[in-house]
């Protein structure tokens, strides 16, 4: 594994747009030259899908099922979508049965006895909450060392991101241990005062938001039409957000360990921006 | 929560609810025990079995198949291959099957009754256990006498004999202790029906039931006791005799409740046990030294009453004595008892 390789997970609530943000971001990332794998981390394996124009990409943890482990190669998993971007889908259990925890540690263990744990960047996009161990792997010693939280101005989104934020400070206090959070990204549901409040959760958590992405109608006819909005709509004012937090990211060397809220402070703070 | 905390410090008694579980489900001679969990779970209680009857002197195998879980059924789920296990263990017809869950089969959700419950031409049991997630050892070794107490029948008749109830499998001297017990009963003239559970059949369940007296191997085993009392109206004796007194009072409680006249026969025992003691009269006056701990608790009462009765001074500086793990049963614990004293304080 290289030392200049930059490795960056996103976690946030589920259906906030963990994934087509990081698809994007790979996406703006990839077309600038760089090397970029992506890795979804969440049975429901949807993480690469506008990458790779809509299909369904077998999943490390489909191929392990049928043939067992030894028989895998790289070229099993890693799949070339747009713009050079690499895609890899951890996937699961059918749901309801298993540990699909487990399952995230058995791909990452795979990954790594491959080799294909290289590029540029590694964009790591995980399910909604660190429910277990196996959930908060990515930010584990030796994987990625930036994570990104990616939340709305909804209280149920906050909570999510506060709780993850927790997982990070405890995961932090573990000794060489390098992940740490790199920031905030609001990904707007079009509320009032949605920028104001997640700017401000950010700093209470001991953090900063780096990127404010709008909601809007290009992000939904991009995936309609299978695609990215950087391929679908390279010249939109959407796509160049995109490219901005690709850029913000690259430059980005501010990280810190969070200091999540306590429950009642979370919901003071979501009260009095809802006020405004 | 099937979660419990782990007790503090290492007793015998604070290990894996599997040991406990299948040191009475393993006696079940025709029926297989499957282990749903790593092989690992299984391999260390057939060695510990095993290495215990070898002992015993009894040569079977312990009838323990494991489902040998692995990585994949971690991840995706282990019921497919708990039931394909169900299914090659049927095939070889036992009488029945017992199925018990491990520490991870419970936590990655294994619902082990729904694949128990198919149909494989056999009674197929779920036992619940999980593991050391499931409590220690003696939540094993209730959870299986519970378990196997449900299968209990009558047969429709009621006959005159004696059932022993949850003898400690794992115990150096456990055919020493049920010998000892057949011995007092038979001076009353009862004989053992079913010893439940050792050494049985399956079909020996379906008259668990019909036996007039059922003897429990300790205290602990009072809720068996209960229930097969309140199914079958089964009156109970809650423990082995424990020592001298505890034979006697023994040979007295189960004469009064199957309605003999124990006086000859109490009689006869007192002379026996004084025989016995008088054989060990060259102990007399010699300065001994057993675990005050264990010698001090209420249950070895009767060990210390022995050392009284042979003057056997307790102190510190004597000779360095061993107590039995479970106090000696009857005349015949207290003796072999007095024998390895002996051999240790002429030594």
């Amino acid at each position: 594994m290289r030392d200049d390789m930059k490795q960056i997970a996103l976690y946030g609530k589920g259906g906030i747009g963990k994934s087509t943000t990081s698809a994007n971001l790979s996406a703006a990332l990839g077309e600038t030259g760089l090397d970029i794998l992506q890795i979804g981390c969440d049975p429901k394996h949807d993480s690469t899908r506008m990458l790779m124009h809509g299909a369904w990409i077998p999943t490390v943890l489909d191929l392990v099922r049928e043939r067992g482990d030894a028989a895998i190669a790289t070229d099993d998993v890693v799949f070339n979508g747009y713009a050079g971007v690499r895609c890899v889908e951890a996937g699961g259990p059918e749901p309801g049965i298993g540990c699909a925890g487990r399952g995230i540690i058995a791909t990452f263990q795979l990954l790594e006895r491959l080799g294909a744990l290289n590029g540029d960047v590694i964009v790591y996009d995980v399910l909604g909450d660190v429910v277990c161990g196996g959930f908060a792997m990515p930010m584990r010693e030796g994987y990625a060392e930036e994570v990104y939280l990616i939340t709305s101005g909804e209280l149920m989104s906050l909570y999510a991101a506060n709780n993850i934020a927790k997982a990070i400070a405890r995961l932090a206090k573990r000794s060489r241990q390098t992940c740490a959070l790199a920031g905030v990204i609001c990904n707007s549901k079009n509320m009032e005062g949605e920028e104001d409040l997640v700017r401000e959760f950010a700093a209470r958590i001991n953090s900063a938001m780096v990127a404010y992405i709008p909601r809007s109608r290009t992000v939904t006819l991009a995936e309609l039409n299978r695609q990215t909005v950087m391929e679908y709509a390279p010249e939109s004012e959407q796509a160049g957000v995109y490219r901005r937090l690709a850029e913000d990211i690259m430059k980005n060397t501010r990280t810190s360990i969070p200091t999540p809220l306590e429950i009642d402070e979370l919901e003071e703070l979501a009260r009095r921006f809802a006020q405004v | 929560m099937n979660s419990k905390n782990s007790p503090a410090g290492s007793l015998r008694y604070e290990g894996c609810t599997l040991t406990g579980a299948l040191s009475v489900l393993t006696q079940v001679r025709d029926a297989v025990t499957v282990v749903h969990g790593p092989s690992g779970c299984t391999h260390h209680n057939f060695s510990l079995l095993h290495a215990i009857a070898a002992e015993q002197d009894d040569c079977a195998l312990p009838p323990l198949v494991s489902t040998g879980l692995a990585e994949s059924e971690i991840i995706f789920g282990g019921e497919e291959m708990l039931a394909r296990t169900l299914q090659r263990v049927a095939d070889d017809g036992p009488a029945a099957i017992f199925v018990l869950s491990t520490c991870i089969t419970e936590t990655i959700g294994d619902d082990l009754s729904s694949v128990c419950s198919r149909d494989f031409g056999l009674p197929v049991i779920p036992v619940p256990t999980a593991g050391f997630l499931g409590g220690a050892f003696s939540d094993g070794l209730n959870a299986a006498l519970n378990t196997l107490a449900a299968l209990a029948g009558d047969g429709g008749v009621r006959e005159r004999t004696v059932t022993v109830i949850g003898e400690k499998n794992l115990e150096f001297e456990v055919e020493e202790n049920f010998a000892e017990v057949e011995r007092l009963l038979g001076l009353l003239g009862l004989r053992v029906g079913v010893r439940f559970v050792r050494k049985m059949r399956f079909a020996d369940f379906a008259r668990l039931g019909s036996g007039s007296l059922n003897i429990l191997r300790e205290p602990a085993l009072r809720p068996v006791g209960e229930a097969l009392k309140q199914r079958f109206g089964t009156p109970y004796i809650d423990s082995f005799p424990i020592g001298l007194e505890g034979g006697v009072a023994f040979l007295e409680e189960a004469a009064a409740i199957m309605g003999i006249d124990p006086e000859g026969v109490v009689e006869a025992e007192r002379v026996h046990q004084a025989e016995m003691l008088s054989s060990f009269a060259d102990l007399r006056g010699a300065a001994v030294s057993p675990d005050p701990l264990t010698l001090g608790s209420l249950e070895y009462a009767p060990v210390r009453r022995v050392m009284a009765a042979l003057d056997l001074k307790a102190d510190t500086g004597g000779a360095g004595l061993s107590l039995p793990y479970s106090p000696p049963v009857g005349t015949a614990g207290i003796r072999r008892l007095l024998h390895r004293w002996r051999r240790r304080i002429h030594a």
